[in-house]
């Protein structure tokens, strides 16, 4: 099956975008998908952090870095890549990936090619969604809005919101849902995956001695998100195509 | 009463109809009973239970995600004694969905215990309602409807509830004094009532520990009906 590249970007900081990334990886390894990633936040990498088996840290600027990613897109016999944006990156990442020829090759039918599109609750991010629309031809665009920090999502104008949205082909939306906060904190100071969380399992093996009750607001909201993700074709077509595939395998 | 460790819920849709007076009492059965209850009081700040059993009650606001985990954590981690949650009627509706969303009665199941739910089912027609839809519940062990007959209430006559009868008033102020130990009376100690109040607190005494220890019988009929 062919492979699939994601890309994870936003214009600004503090949107949740690392959190969407993590929340991506999770799904899948819940619907036991294979996926590596790429975090561009060099060197500091706070995806690798949470998966670091499956993370690499690379320098998006580096061309041996870029080569990194695209060169063994064929040969990683992974179904599903992805890659963490620096924030505040995306226009920038966005007309590098034109230059190189990434578009170009997603666009062509090597590899299918997504982009999920983190925004955060202010009417700026609107015009993010103009400034990047030329590149999106051929590109499975996700606009994601995230609600994990902020308990109020601003009103969208919905007629500027469709005037920027049409422009883009294969558009679709998710909304991801708040998690508590004490609970997010608690993940995200245990440093595991969402999924150990839940299991109840520490970066270790061993067993984590969560919290009950932040353990199922986590496994709810985790509910809640495959619930979004279910409407995602792109998402849809890999782990159909995962599923086939290893059956297949066996 | 129960002989697997049982969490007890008190929980009515209304207020100041008797909730903490049967969580007490039920606390006292227990202790009475050679248990170890450990009391939890959703009821914070103010804890009215705790001042009855200061030492085995743990305050909790179930408003916050951190007296969710006081409650919930705090069964779950040392499960094997008996517990008792006081629930007021501000919390109810939130703890059931909380319930529902974390599944707790299914984790509390799978750590041993029971669920007991005693709902006093007041006055309101509205009351009934809710006292039907707490009923509905999945995993509740047993559902106990409770009638407090200072306040009245709206369960049908005819159908099995649990009645808590009435005190005359100067009694009823009496056990409520914060020193006042319903356990002590029964074990002998009068602290201080008259002779009549004494005879009055006795019979009710009688009558609801009586009822509580019939409900062995309901939980052996239920754990038959349901071929457990």
């Amino acid at each position: 099956m062919k492979p699939t590249l994601i890309l994870v970007g936003a214009d600004k900081g503090g949107v949740g975008k690392t959190t969407l990334s993590r929340g991506l990886l999770d799904y899948f390894a819940r619907k036991n998908v294979l996926t590596r990633a790429f975090d561009t936040e060099n060197p500091r990498g706070s995806l690798r952090r949470f998966y670091p088996n499956i993370t690499e840290v690379i320098d998006l600027a580096n061309v041996a870095h870029q080569m990194k990613v695209l060169d063994t897109m064929e040969t990683a016999n992974v179904p599903v890549t992805i890659v963490d944006l620096k924030a505040g990156n995306l226009s920038y990442a966005l007309d590098l990936f034109e230059r190189i020829g990434v578009l170009e090759a997603g666009r062509n039918g090597l590899f299918n090619l997504g982009l999920v599109h983190v925004v955060g609750p202010s009417i700026a991010s609107l015009d993010e969604i103009g400034e990047i629309a030329k590149y999106l031809q051929g590109v499975h665009y996700i606009l994601a809005r995230n609600s994990i920090n902020e308990t109020n999502f601003f009103e969208w104008d919905e007629a500027t919101h469709r005037k920027y949205f049409a422009a883009i082909p294969k558009a679709q939306e998710i909304n991801i849902p708040k998690l508590n906060e004490m609970a997010y904190e608690q993940v995200d100071l245990s440093g595991v995956t969402f999924k150990d969380f839940i299991d109840n399992r520490s970066a270790d093996g061993a067993n984590g001695k969560f919290s009950f009750v932040l353990r199922g607001y986590v496994r709810k909201w985790c509910n809640e998100i495959d619930a979004e993700m279910a409407h995602v074709q792109l998402l849809q077509e890999i782990i159909s195509g995962g599923r086939s595939s290893s059956s297949a395998a066996a | 009463m129960a002989s697997a460790p049982t969490v007890y819920i008190v929980a009515s849709d209304q207020s100041r109809n008797g909730k903490t007076l049967l969580a007490r009492l039920l606390a006292d059965y227990l202790l009475l009973d050679g248990k170890d209850p450990f009391l939890i009081d959703t009821d914070a700040p103010e804890g009215p239970l705790r001042h009855f059993f200061p030492g085995r009650t743990a305050l909790a606001d179930f408003e916050k995600i951190q007296g969710r985990m006081k409650a919930f954590d705090t069964i779950l981690a040392a499960p094997g004694r008996d517990y008792v949650v006081d629930l007021p009627q501000r919390h109810m509706l939130e703890f059931f969905i909380a319930v529902r969303e974390l599944d707790f009665f299914a984790a509390a199941k799978a750590a041993g215990f029971r669920v007991i739910v005693f709902f006093i089912v007041d006055r309101a027609t509205s009351s009934l309602r809710a006292a039907r839809d707490v009923y509905g519940e999945k995993g509740i062990d047993l559902f106990v409807a409770v009638k407090n007959e200072y306040v009245g209430s709206a369960w049908p006559p005819g159908e099995g509830a649990l009645v808590i009868p009435i005190l005359p008033r100067d009694v009823a102020l009496a056990i409520s004094e914060r020193r006042f130990s319903l356990r002590n009376f029964v074990l002998g100690d009068d602290q201080g009532l008259e002779n009549d109040q004494r005879l009055a607190l006795n019979s009710f005494m009688f009558a609801v520990l009586g009822s509580l220890n019939s409900l062995d019988t309901e939980i052996s009929l239920a754990a038959l009906r349901h071929g457990g």
